[in-house]
């Protein structure tokens, strides 16, 4: 049986080559996109966002995959601001990290 | 699984007992500690070539008892990150003089081979896919830092300052 | 500065051969990442918020500066251009490619630099006296033992999968810089009656969640049998040290258990059985290792360097610097200066590939080639002739690190806090910096004097929170960063725990109740009195009293 969530929720991993922070589509690819990310909002839904995200991680495409909870405005963006923190890069430093991807965007390929 | 060889030492075939099971005469048997522990006397009536297995929490002065009368002892890891175990073969060789043989099981990774050797582990009971791995691993350091209290070798430090410095500073472990 | 022999050298290249095949086996999948982590750890490979964080050793904190440049070439080949320097006197980079770590690593061993042990279960990086070998107050110079140490240490069969991380600082001067007693062990150079060099061994010191102050267990260790007592204190440690709670595991726990005396006198017992077996070192070894840490010859100057004060009567801040930044050096007429990393609007500890080289140039100029790192996140010039000081202010001014904030308030100890780290509760750079912002007249500084000020973001207290005069911890309050804040740490000789105060506050609240603290110290204190020493004659009342009553 599928556990409770609170809310939507999102799956966010790094990659397992670079270390690059990446969220997963829902076609089970992975992007540094977050806006791109599958965001599912039923205990279901996440279980198989999860099953999906655990092959992946099987396939060592990418470690560390989580399901965490999402928020859905305009487009998907973690909630908590620990992740929140990794889907902009640190706010020290707003000239690097991915929210300026463009130096990332260039060598950034999608996992498959 | 294959039986990985560090030391070169000449691995008997055991076969574990059962709980509360009895060897046959003059047979080779492995028996957990605890087994052990309790029928010792009948044990030891029926073989003299008994391997004890013990787990990473075993104090080392459990086995005093045991250690002039076992064959082998294996230690097994339920997790390899367990560093007890590597004590504990340290004891067995340093603070009783164990001379049998001291094999690894459970849960460790070809990248602790030279490790366990150094420790004085002899053997390795490990899965048929990292035996290539645990070889490569042995190879890896010629020379090491520390003094094996096992006799293996000589710390860099000591051969720093010994006549037959040139030959190991190139030489393989083991 | 020590250099490396053909048995050094051929181990560091195995290591990197080894790193790299592990690389290749976990791309492969032929190790999990169950299996890979502790082993990429134990190279210093972490996996942080944005990307792996590779942390390279700056053995006991001393480097040349060949290694100097070699670190910023990296930062400018493998990372984004900069690299963070930690209270562990490492180095972290903080966007390395995991297949290229390899290529890192192979980079770092050509100038006899590793990231051996920097994580991981096993004995870190040994660190010491920023000033070892250099300043004035000191009974010997450390770093040939932590050297023994590095050695005896690295890749150890028995003592690689320890409970817990085991981090042992060492100190030759009176005056502890190291934190020696918040270590698991903390070791004091001493000369016992008939001169003879040992130490003073402490065991059991910590920070973390349950912090602990270290108790003594041997008065005095001759220095010849140094190996073969810490490796007794690891073993009983490696045995019995708790492995079933990562909270309960570090050798803190372990000494509150038994009982400080009860340790001692199992490491004694367990010292007497192999003290003969040859796991200490020859005479000679010891000799050959001592040779590389010779004193540089320097002329015998005086400390009165006319240039040097008309110059300080000129320009305040050079003055302030002169006052704060240099300390005196074993020889006439030479400091050892410190370089504030801690710039007002910038990150503490970072450094630019361009401020690295341009420290290193400055070493070649001014300091033998030498660099050191402090624990305090800073880096230092020895051996630098006071006559050349105008000189070398100027220049690190021009290259924006002319802060002459070393040891005052600014000069904070800050972890990387929620910017960077995976384990991390709260930010602690942009609390530093909102603190400094706040304080940012030198005159001001100065007039509130020494303050030790340090922030982490996470109750781990890398940011040394609990050593603070005045010490900041972030904490997750239902989702929102929250700042509590503690008074009259210290991790000096008098070594102590700060006290927490009351609740926390949000960023903007915890700056103010900072000032509010500095101000009540202003207020209250007598002549020549430092903030610590105030506080600790008043207590907590009356800093509680002006943080929660005014609101
Ligand atoms: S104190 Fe916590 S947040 Fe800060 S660096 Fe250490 S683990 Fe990370």
């Amino acid at each position: 049986m599928a556990k409770k969530i609170k809310g939507p929720q999102l799956i966010i991993a790094n990659r397992l080559d670079d270390g690059r922070v990446v969220f997963m589509t829902e076609n089970g690819n992975w992007t540094p996109d977050v806006a791109r990310a599958a965001v599912a909002d039923t205990p279901e839904g996440v279980e198989a966002l999860e099953v999906q995200a655990s092959t992946s991680e099987k396939s060592n495409l990418v470690v560390d995959t989580q399901a965490v909870p999402a928020e859905t405005g305009d487009a998907a963006f973690p909630a908590h601001m620990k992740q929140a923190m990794q889907a902009k890069g640190p706010s020290v430093r707003p000239d690097l990290g991915y929210q300026v991807s463009k130096t990332w965007e260039t060598d950034a390929q999608e996992g498959n | 699984m294959t039986l990985i060889n560090l030391s070169g030492i000449h691995s008997e075939t055991y076969r574990e007992l059962e709980n509360d099971e009895l060897p046959a005469t003059g047979e080779s048997v492995l028996v957990s500690l605890g087994q052990l522990q309790e029928n010792s006397t009948s044990i030891f009536e029926l073989t003299s070539s008994v391997g004890v297995i013990v787990n990473t929490e075993t104090p080392y002065a459990d086995l005093e008892e045991f250690v002039g009368r076992v064959a082998f002892v294996d230690i097994r890891f339920p997790v390899f990150g367990d560093g007890r175990g590597f004590s504990l073969a340290v004891r067995l060789r340093k603070d009783f003089g164990f001379k049998g043989e001291i094999r690894a099981s459970g849960h460790v990774l070809p990248d602790q081979a030279l490790f366990l050797l150094r420790a004085g582990f002899d053997s390795v009971d490990a899965p048929d896919e990292r035996h290539e791995a645990f070889e490569a691993a042995l190879k890896r350091f010629g020379a090491f830092y520390q003094t094996d209290m096992i006799g293996h070798g000589k710390s860099v430090a000591h051969l720093r300052h010994s006549a037959d410095k040139d030959k190991s500073a190139t030489q393989k472990a083991g | 500065m020590y250099a490396y022999d053909t048995f050094d050298r051929n181990i560091i290249d195995a290591r990197v051969a080894e790193f790299r095949d592990q690389v290749e086996r976990r791309m492969k999948g032929e190790l999990t990442e169950e299996e890979f982590r502790p082993l990429r750890l134990m190279n210093g490979l972490y996996l942080q918020l944005h990307a792996y964080m590779l942390r390279v050793a700056v053995p006991y904190g001393t480097m040349s500066s060949k290694q100097m440049h070699r670190l910023a070439d990296i930062a400018t080949k493998y990372d984004k251009g900069y690299g963070h320097f930690t209270t562990r006197q490492n180095i972290q980079y903080n966007w390395p490619k995991l297949v290229e770590t390899p290529d890192i690593l192979t980079e770092l061993a050509d100038v006899e630099m590793h990231a051996h042990q920097t994580s991981g279960n096993c004995i870190r990086n040994t660190t010491t006296d920023q000033f070892a070998g250099a300043t004035r107050d000191e009974v010997e110079d450390p770093r040939p033992y932590a050297e023994l140490i590095r050695q005896w240490s690295t890749f150890h069969p028995e003592f690689s999968f320890l409970p817990r991380k085991f981090k042992i600082a060492i100190t030759g001067a009176g005056q502890d810089r190291a934190a020696v007693k918040w270590h698991d062990i903390g070791l004091i150079l001493r000369k016992n009656t008939e001169g003879e060099i040992g130490f003073e061994v402490i065991v059991g010191g910590g920070m973390g969640r349950t912090p602990v102050i270290g108790k003594t267990i041997r008065e005095f260790l001759p220095e010849a049998d140094l190996l073969s007592y810490l490796e007794a204190i690891l073993r009983v440690y490696n045995e019995q040290g708790r492995r079933d709670n990562k909270y309960k595991a570090r050798i803190k726990i372990l000494v509150d258990a038994l009982g400080a005396e009860e340790y001692g006198r199992l490491t004694e017992a367990e010292w007497h059985k192999i003290k003969d077996q040859h796991i200490d070192v020859p005479e000679e070894e010891v000799a050959r290792i001592k040779a590389f840490f010779t004193p540089p010859p320097l002329p015998v100057l005086s400390d009165d360097v006319e240039e040097v004060d008309t110059f300080a009567r000129e320009n305040f801040i050079f003055k302030s610097w002169l006052e704060n930044n240099t300390n005196p050096h074993k020889v006439l007429g030479h400091v050892n200066v410190t370089i504030s990393l801690k710039p007002h609007d910038g990150i503490p500890g970072d450094a630019t590939d361009a401020q690295m080289h341009f420290v290193a140039d400055l070493a070649e100029k001014y300091s033998q080639s030498e660099i050191r790192v402090s624990h305090e996140q800073n880096l230092i010039l020895p051996h630098v002739a006071k006559k050349d000081l105008p000189e070398i202010w100027k220049a690190l001014d021009a290259n924006g690190l002319g802060s002459a904030n070393v040891g005052l308030l600014t000069d904070m100890i800050v972890c990387p806090g929620m910017d960077y780290c995976a384990l991390a509760n709260a930010r602690s750079i942009p609390i530093g910096q909102a603190i400094a912002d706040r304080f940012d007249d030198i005159r001001r500084l100065q007039d509130i004097g020494p303050l030790k000020l340090k922030i982490s973001g996470c109750i781990n207290s890398c940011g040394h929170h609990h050593a603070g005069h005045i010490g900041i911890l972030g904490v997750d309050r239902r989702g929102e960063e929250n700042y509590q804040i503690s008074l009259g740490g210290s991790g000096a000789e008098d070594a102590t725990k700060a006290a927490l105060l009351g609740p926390g506050f949000d960023e903007h609240g915890i700056v103010d109740a900072v000032e509010k603290v500095v101000a009540v110290y202003l207020g209250e204190r007598e002549e020549g009195e430092e903030f610590l020493a105030t506080y600790r004659r008043l207590g907590p009342t009356p800093f509680k009293e002006a943080v929660y009553d005014a609101d």
